[in-house]
Order: C-alpha cells, then sequence, then structure tokens
C-alpha cells in the first residue's frame, strides 16, 4: 500500500511537471500560431514610416506604438521613483534599529497586501477628493497613474534591500569601520554592491510588475485611443490595456489580430525583462559569491 | 560596483528618454505644417489656429465616429490632441458633469435632473436603432416583444420554444451604465426584468465578440455595429435597419448625443460643429447611423 | 572609538556584532545618510497611510450608519426603485472562484515541487523550475487573454451548457496563474532544507517518493501553508482574469458553468465619480474588504513562519 503511495505521487509529480511545461508552451504558440504573422513595422506603425513615427512627426493611428510608448513612460517613471526611495527605505530599515522600525516595516508589508485594483480605486477617489479641494482642475493622468504603479511596487525594492543588507556577513560589516571608512562610505562602497544581488532581483521585480500591471492604471487615466502620451497630465494608452480592449471589443478581424501581435509584443518585452535578470544576477552572483 | 553604476546609468538614461518621449510628442507644434500636406478640407479649417486637447468618453456606439473624427483632426492639425474612451453613457454623463472629460456621449437623452444637476447641454448628432441580435447559424429571424420579454426573463430558456434549435439560450446584457441597455429595456422589454444569470459585457463591440463567438447567444447591440458577424432579428416583421428606425417603423430607436458641461469651449464647439456638419455626416453613415440635428 | 553595547535588531535579538562608529569629521555624511533614508522612509509610510485614510473615509460613513455588513448580503440591483447596492453576489464569487483555483493549484505545485526535488533527473528538473521562473514574469493580461480565446470556447463546448465564460474557465485560468507563485513558495522552502535531510535519506535507501512524502514535505510545512494562503491572496486580488474570463453575472453561482463576479471585477466595473453616491460607496466597500481580507492573511502567514532548521531525518516528525 505503501508502494502505491509512492509510485502515485512518482506518476503525479511527473505529470505535473511534464503538464506545466506544456502549458507554458502551449500559451507560446497559441499566441504565435494567431500572431506571428502580424508582426512587423505594420503592427507598430501602421502605415507611417517608423523614423517619423518614433520621432513624433506623424501621428500614429491603428497602430500600437502609442500603447508601447505609454507602456515605457509608465515603467520608467515608476521605477524612477520607487527605485531609488524604496533602495532609500530599505537601507534605513536595514542599518538603523529604532523604535519606528517594526512599525515601518509592518506598514510596508500592508503596503505590499494592497491589490492593485484597491490602489486603482485609491488614485481614482484621489482626484476625486482633489478636484473638491486643492487641485480643481485635477484629472486622471498619466502622472497619476505613474505615482499609483510607483506605490504599488514600491514593496518590492524595500524587501529585498532590507533582506539582502541584513543577510551581509559580520566580517563585510567589519571591513568599511576597519578601514576607516565612514557608515555612509562603507554602505555606498562596500554594503550595497555586496548586497547588489538581492537589490537588482528587487530592482527587475518592480520594473516587471508595474510593465504588466492592468488594474491600477484601468482606474487612472489609461484610454484606448490617445495617441503618445502628450505629456504626463495628460490620458495616455498601454499595452496591456490594449490587448484586454481589443479581446473585448475588437470590431474587425484586423483589430483581433492586432491584439495577438500586441500579446507577442507585450510577451517579448516580459521575457526579454527576465533574460536580462537572469544574466545580471548571474553576473553579480560570479563576482559576490562568497569566497571559500 | 561597475555593474550597479551600469545599471544606475542604464535607468537614468531610460528614464531620462521616457520623459523625453512623453515630453516632445506633447505641446510642441509640428514645424511642417498641417501633417502629411493632404489638403485641409473647408470642414477642417474650423480648427486652425485653435489649440488644446479633448477628453471624450461614454457611450461605445459613439466610438466608431469619434476615433474617425478624432484621426482627421489631429492628423491636420496635431496640436490639438483627442483621447476617446468608452465606457457607456451613464459614464458619460457622469464624467462630463463632474469635469474629467469635455465630452461625454450618451445613447439615450439625458434626464432633467441629470441637466439640472451638472448644468449639461446636449447635442443630437445621430439616429441609431436598437437590434436584438442573435449568431448568424440561428434559424430564428423574428421575435415579437412578448418573446423577447420572455426570454430576457429567463422564462424561456431553449431556442426550441422559440421556434429555433434545441439550444439553451445564452443572454448576454449590458453593464448598468449602458445607454444601449435602457432604451432596449424601455422599448422592448417595456421595463421588463432581465435575468440575473445574464452575461455582462461592457460595450456594443464586446457584446458583439460575445454573440459572434456562441451559437445559442442573443444580445442586443446598436444597428451600426450590426454586419455579417452577427444576425438582427425582425421585431414583429419590422426588419432592423436605419431607414425603419428613423421613419418610426422599427421601435427600438435612439439618437447618439454629445453633451458639454456649459456651453462648451471654442476647441470642443468646433469639433461639435464639424461631426454636426457634411464631413461628419459621411463619417455618421460610413458608421452606419442616420445623421441628424434635431433634439 | 568606541564600541557601543551590542544593539538589539528589531525583532528583540542581538545583533551579531558591536555597531561601530567611525570618527568625527564624518559625521555630517553620516547624518545626512540618515536623514535621507529616514525620510523616504517615512515617504513610503505616509503613502500606505495615504491609501488606508481614503479606505477608512470611504467605508466610515457605512460603518456609522450601520449600512456596512448589511452590504454583504444584499444583491447589486442599481436600477430597482430604490437601487440596491450590495456586494453579497461579488463576495461569494471572489471567495468562490479563490477557493477553487487553490484547489486545483496547490496539488498542481507540490506536484511540480516534487517532479524538481527528485522525481526527475536533474535537467529535467532544471527546465520544470526555469518555466515555472518565466511564468511568474508572464503579465495577468496574457492568461486572460489566452483564456478568453482558447479556453473559453473549449468550455463551452465541453461542458454544452452556458457561455463558456464561466466560474469553471476562470477557475482553470486563476490555477494556472497562481501555480508559478505557490510553486516558488515551496521551491524556496525546499531549498532552504539544504541538501543534508535529502542525501541522508537517500544513503537510507529511499526513494525519491519516500524521501519527499516523509521528510521534505514534512519539513517544509511552513512553506506549503505560506503557498496556500499566499496563492490564495493572489487569486482573490486578481483583478483581469475574473474580468474577462468570469462572465461578470452579478449572482450567486449555482454551477460551474455560471457566470460570475469578483469583488475586484466589480470595482474595475463600476465607475461612479460622485464619491458621496450609494453606489462609490459600495465600491469602496468592496474595495476595503478586499484589502482587509489579503492584509489579514498576509499577516497571518508572516506571523507563522519560523526560519528553517535544517534537521536531519530524526525521529523528530513534522
Amino acid at each position: 500500500m505503501r508502494k502505491a503511495a509512492d509510485r502515485l505521487l512518482t506518476v503525479f509529480a511527473w505529470t505535473c511537471g511534464l503538464g506545466i511545461v506544456a502549458v507554458a508552451a502551449g500559451i507560446v504558440v497559441f499566441l504565435c500560431l494567431r500572431g506571428a504573422h502580424t508582426l512587423g513595422p505594420r503592427l507598430l506603425f501602421d502605415d507611417v514610416p517608423w523614423w517619423q513615427a518614433v520621432s513624433g512627426q506623424r501621428p500614429v493611428f491603428g497602430g500600437l506604438w502609442p500603447a508601447v510608448v505609454g507602456t515605457l513612460c509608465l515603467t520608467l517613471g515608476a521605477a524612477a521613483v520607487a527605485i531609488p526611495l524604496g533602495v532609500a527605505a530599505g537601507v534605513y530599515l536595514a542599518e538603523y534599529g529604532g523604535r519606528w522600525t517594526r512599525s515601518f516595516s509592518a506598514l510596508v508589508d500592508l503596503l505590499a497586501a494592497v491589490p492593485s485594483v484597491v490602489m486603482g480605486l485609491f488614485g481614482f477617489g484621489l482626484i476625486l477628493f482633489l478636484r473638491k479641494t486643492l487641485l480643481p482642475e485635477a484629472n486622471t493622468c498619466l502622472l497619476l497613474s505613474i505615482f499609483c504603479l510607483a506605490l504599488l511596487v514600491l514593496p518590492y525594492p524595500i524587501r529585498t534591500t532590507e533582506t539582502a543588507l541584513r543577510a551581509l556577513s559580520p566580517e563585510m560589516r567589519l571591513l568599511g569601520p576597519s578601514l576607516g571608512l565612514s557608515q555612509w562610505q562603507s554602505l555606498w562602497r562596500i554594503h550595497l554592491p555586496a548586497a547588489s544581488r538581492g537589490i537588482l532581483s528587487g530592482v527587475i521585480l518592480a520594473v516587471g510588475r508595474a510593465a504588466e500591471d492592468t488594474a491600477v492604471i484601468l482606474l487612472t487615466g489609461v484610454v484606448a485611443n490617445a495617441g503618445v502620451p502628450g505629456g504626463l497630465t495628460a490620458h495616455f494608452e498601454a499595452l496591456p490595456f490594449t490587448i484586454y480592449y481589443l479581446a473585448a471589443e475588437h470590431r474587425t478581424g484586423d483589430e483581433l489580430d492586432r491584439a495577438f501581435g500586441a500579446a507577442i509584443v507585450l510577451l517579448a518585452l516580459t521575457a526579454a525583462l527576465f533574460v536580462l535578470a537572469t544574466w545580471i544576477e548571474r553576473g553579480l552572483h560570479r563576482r559576490w559569491r562568497p569566497q571559500p | 560596483m561597475t555593474s550597479i553604476r551600469f545599471v544606475a546609468m542604464a535607468l537614468v538614461l531610460g528614464a531620462c528618454t521616457g520623459l523625453l518621449l512623453a515630453g516632445c510628442s506633447g505641446g510642441s507644434p509640428q514645424k511642417t505644417g498641417k501633417g502629411d500636406g493632404a489638403a485641409v478640407s473647408a470642414e477642417l479649417q474650423r480648427f486652425d489656429g485653435l489649440q488644446g486637447k479633448i477628453d471624450i468618453a461614454g457611450g461605445t456606439a459613439h466610438i466608431p465616429v469619434m476615433e474617425e473624427a478624432a484621426k482627421r483632426i489631429q492628423t491636420a492639425f496635431p496640436e490639438i490632441r483627442i483621447t476617446v474612451a468608452g465606457g457607456g453613457s451613464g459614464v458619460g454623463v457622469e464624467k462630463v458633469g463632474q469635469g474629467l472629460v469635455q465630452i461625454g456621449n450618451t445613447g439615450r437623452p439625458l434626464t432633467q435632473k441629470e441637466k439640472d444637476a451638472h448644468g449639461l447641454v446636449t447635442f443630437p448628432f445621430a439616429i441609431d436603432g436598437v437590434a436584438v441580435v442573435v449568431h448568424p447559424s440561428n434559424p430564428v429571424a423574428d421575435l415579437t416583444p412578448a418573446a423577447a420579454r420572455d426570454i430576457c426573463a429567463g422564462e424561456i430558456s431553449n431556442w426550441k420554444d422559440a421556434g429555433g434549435d434545441d439550444r439553451p439560450i445564452n443572454l448576454y446584457t449590458r453593464d448598468e451604465a449602458s445607454g444601449t441597455r435602457e432604451v432596449f429595456w424601455e422599448k422592448l422589454l417595456a421595463k421588463g426584468p432581465i435575468a440575473e444569470k445574464a452575461n455582462v459585457v461592457a460595450s456594443n463591440g464586446a457584446m458583439k465578440v460575445a454573440v459572434t463567438g456562441d451559437r445559442g447567444a442573443i444580445g442586443y447591440i446598436g444597428i451600426g455595429h450590426v454586419d455579417d458577424a452577427v444576425k438582427a432579428l425582425k421585431v414583429d416583421g419590422v426588419e432592423a435597419s436605419q431607414a425603419n428606425a428613423s421613419s418610426g417603423k422599427y421601435p427600438v430607436v435612439r439618437k447618439l448625443y454629445m453633451n458639454t458641461k456649459g456651453k462648451p469651449s471654442p476647441l470642443v464647439q468646433a469639433f461639435i460643429d464639424y461631426i454636426r456638419g457634411p464631413e461628419g455626416a459621411k463619417l455618421i453613415e460610413k458608421a452606419g447611423y442616420i445623421p441628424t440635428q434635431d433634439e | 572609538m568606541k564600541p557601543e553595547a551590542p544593539a538589539r535588531e528589531s525583532n528583540g535579538r542581538a545583533a551579531s556584532f558591536p555597531r561601530l562608529r567611525v570618527g568625527l569629521q564624518t559625521d555630517r555624511s553620516d547624518a545626512w545618510m540618515r536623514r535621507a533614508t529616514l525620510a523616504a522612509t517615512v515617504v513610503a509610510a505616509a503613502g500606505v497611510l495615504l491609501i488606508l485614510a481614503f479606505l477608512a473615509a470611504a467605508v466610515t460613513p457605512l460603518l456609522v450608519s450601520g449600512e456596512f455588513f448589511p452590504l454583504l448580503g444584499k444583491p447589486w440591483r442599481p436600477f430597482d426603485e430604490p437601487g440596491r447596492y450590495g456586494i453579497g453576489p461579488m463576495v461569494a464569487g471572489s471567495l468562490l472562484l479563490a477557493a477553487l483555483a487553490m484547489l486545483l493549484a496547490f496539488p498542481a505545485s507540490v506536484g511540480i515541487c516534487c517532479f524538481a526535488h527528485g522525481v526527475a533527473p536533474r535537467p529535467l528538473a532544471r527546465v520544470a523550475l526555469a518555466v515555472v521562473h518565466w511564468m511568474t514574469a508572464v503579465p495577468t493580461v496574457i492568461y486572460g487573454f489566452v483564456a478568453v480565446f482558447l479556453l473559453v470556447p473549449l468550455v463551452r463546448g465541453a461542458l454544452a451548457a452556458g457561455t463558456g465564460f464561466s466560474v469553471l474557465s476562470a477557475a482553470l485560468t486563476l490555477a494556472v496563474l497562481i501555480v508559478p507563485t505557490v510553486t516558488l513558495l515551496i521551491h524556496v522552502r525546499l531549498e532552504q532544507l539544504g541538501p543534508d535531510a535529502a542525501l541522508t535519506c537517500r544513503a537510507l535507501g529511499m526513494s525519491p517518493a519516500q524521501t519527499l512524502r516523509h521528510v521534505l514535505l514534512v519539513q517544509a510545512r511552513p512553506g506549503l501553508v505560506a503557498g496556500a494562503v499566499l496563492g490564495f491572496c493572489r487569486a482573490v486580488g486578481d483583478t483581469l482574469v475574473a474580468l474577462m474570463v468570469a462572465g461578470n453575472a452579478a449572482q450567486l453561482p449555482t454551477s460551474p458553468a455560471g457566470s460570475v463576479r469578483t469583488l475586484a471585477a466589480h470595482i474595475a466595473l463600476v465607475v461612479a465619480t460622485d464619491w458621496q453616491s450609494p453606489a462609490f460607496r459600495s465600491i469602496a466597500a468592496a474595495a476595503a474588504l478586499l484589502f482587509v481580507l489579503t492584509a489579514v492573511l498576509t499577516a497571518a502567514v508572516r506571523r507563522l513562519q519560523r526560519p528553517p532548521t535544517p534537521r536531519g531525518c530524526h525521529a523528530q516528525g513534522g
């Protein structure tokens, strides 16, 4: 009877292991089958020559370029806000033990537990509130989405920085002071580089999340049709939303094909991010692995 | 250390590029003048010298017209920016009432309460009927209002009881903000109940996608959205066409309205006049509606 | 240069070495660093507090008037006279979908971990782990998208009832979405156990399946619990899959082929711009409920997490 249970577990494990690979492959194959034929400059730029589209000379309608730019702006904006803030906060939580550290830590955990749609509703509510009080002209826009996305991904760099710094060995921590470096110098020149692998994983997580999140931007300013973002206070397009919108509401077969193309583009983008992350992490691991 | 420097610099560079892109596509008017050099029609001339942005939201039936107009205007005058969103008539009223958008589209007339509460001004621009649609393979071709009421209430749940194949009826309805839903509910269902189990979709386009993919489906969309992918049923023998809707023979009719909060700004007024002008009329007809100007 | 007494870490244990302060002339940059990092932490904390304040402000009128809990039972029928803005069906929908998804995903995750930790040869195990890692990077909208065009027609045909946009399709898609997360949580825990336990068991002649069943999975139980709870949280908090695949009918689901709406999809669908209207309050109540649920579950998991103590195959039991 015990042997049967072991057999069952083995068979089950094989099924699951092969199954998950099959599912992943199935997703990629399905998207490529239905969408590969759309790939090309036409998908991104419609019939506008690419140099004119990229330089902003001619607007693109019916192509993915505005959505791609929108996603890039969102991701880079949210990263530019969240990563320095997050790493700094993580440094504080790891390096300074004060009575507030535990409360701050708890708050960060609370932030990590906020579902993305609640974050989006918060952003929308914030605008409604601002309209009634300080800024009657406030509106949902790129800036609001960047702010909300930054809040959403903030826990990742905070947590990974804190964990990575705390995990440094005592020898590493004594190295700076033993050489006469101040705390700041030790941090900047020794601790952070030594913890860079962990910090970077938080950075990559944050960037990946900001690129793919849809619920937040759904409520804070993304629209189906806006062209390349016209500044921080404008509505904008984004790839994940374009995919969702075209999937639900495509009017022609062409639009559906564009949705498949967009799905492949987004998948390629996140896959590239993933490969980059793995590559950098391997490089850092080689540099910083503990010496025997 | 070099890896961190490299990554940090990459991030900073990337952020700069991103913000640059956002900026350079923003306000700076194009030096080369009018877009791709195509002649600017007399209708579009009314936008000459105007700049700013128009945010449009609301009815999803309006979207094809709005998008096409936005494309033409922005191609000719790149310093004007127009964004188009959906959401349904209710969202249109709320957003324009709160001042979040400049034009709120509705597929139903505004109530007096809405007009008073927000000071809205309404501009009808097209006539559209609401058709009951099923999958093209469905043999049923005609529906009485009574049968429609029974189906939507869930009392008839198989197509064979309505003259079709032996197949369960899958109901699709619109979300609460939809003007199309309201017109359909008032005029065909006589305010009868819609079964709770009906699938909810968020726009005319989404309804069409849903009905196209499901052989047992029944739903409702604006006649302007009807094409070969779906089959529009006759109501009491009257075909669901815009001509019948306009003449009054087809009972389920509504107008499409643009609404603004108070008197529109010059740019918004120009847009409204463009839609209600001759070139706009061609766009409206291309989208499948009948242009109109009456209240 | 005087070493201070061993500082206490925030969890009460002594730091592993005394904190040293070096020199006076560098105090300025140290003070600057401390201020800057403190400011960053305060900003982050302020952000969280702002969100909490918003939710509290939106929900307090409901709590005060005693309407909050009744809302959880009422149906959503805004066009009745008077309109009813209850979120009962959505609460049921969220919990049901998340529970079903976990029911499907948890065994699968355990199976994949077993596959990667002994049952399969090393190269295959690494492939599976790499695939799982990659899947965590796949955007949610892609899962929903593929589900709409691949899974929904299959379910429609297979069930021969309903529209395909159903509890079953959504649960399957959610399960695929959360399997990578849960798998990685369990996998990390298994890795932390170290190779000793597994090696000892193999040395004793146990097969991989026996090792896993009797030793590894038992010792990894905190990871299993964390995986289950956090996977459930992820499923409850997800918006897009339910929005695209579950049908969005505001009703209590009665069959796997029926359409259902989750709290998250409800918030995304209903746009209410008047923040004093009952519709907006109802949405805010849904948001507060979702947040409280995920916060409580996450906190509970953190409490239960204990640092792993790699043990050999003693008779200690899990």
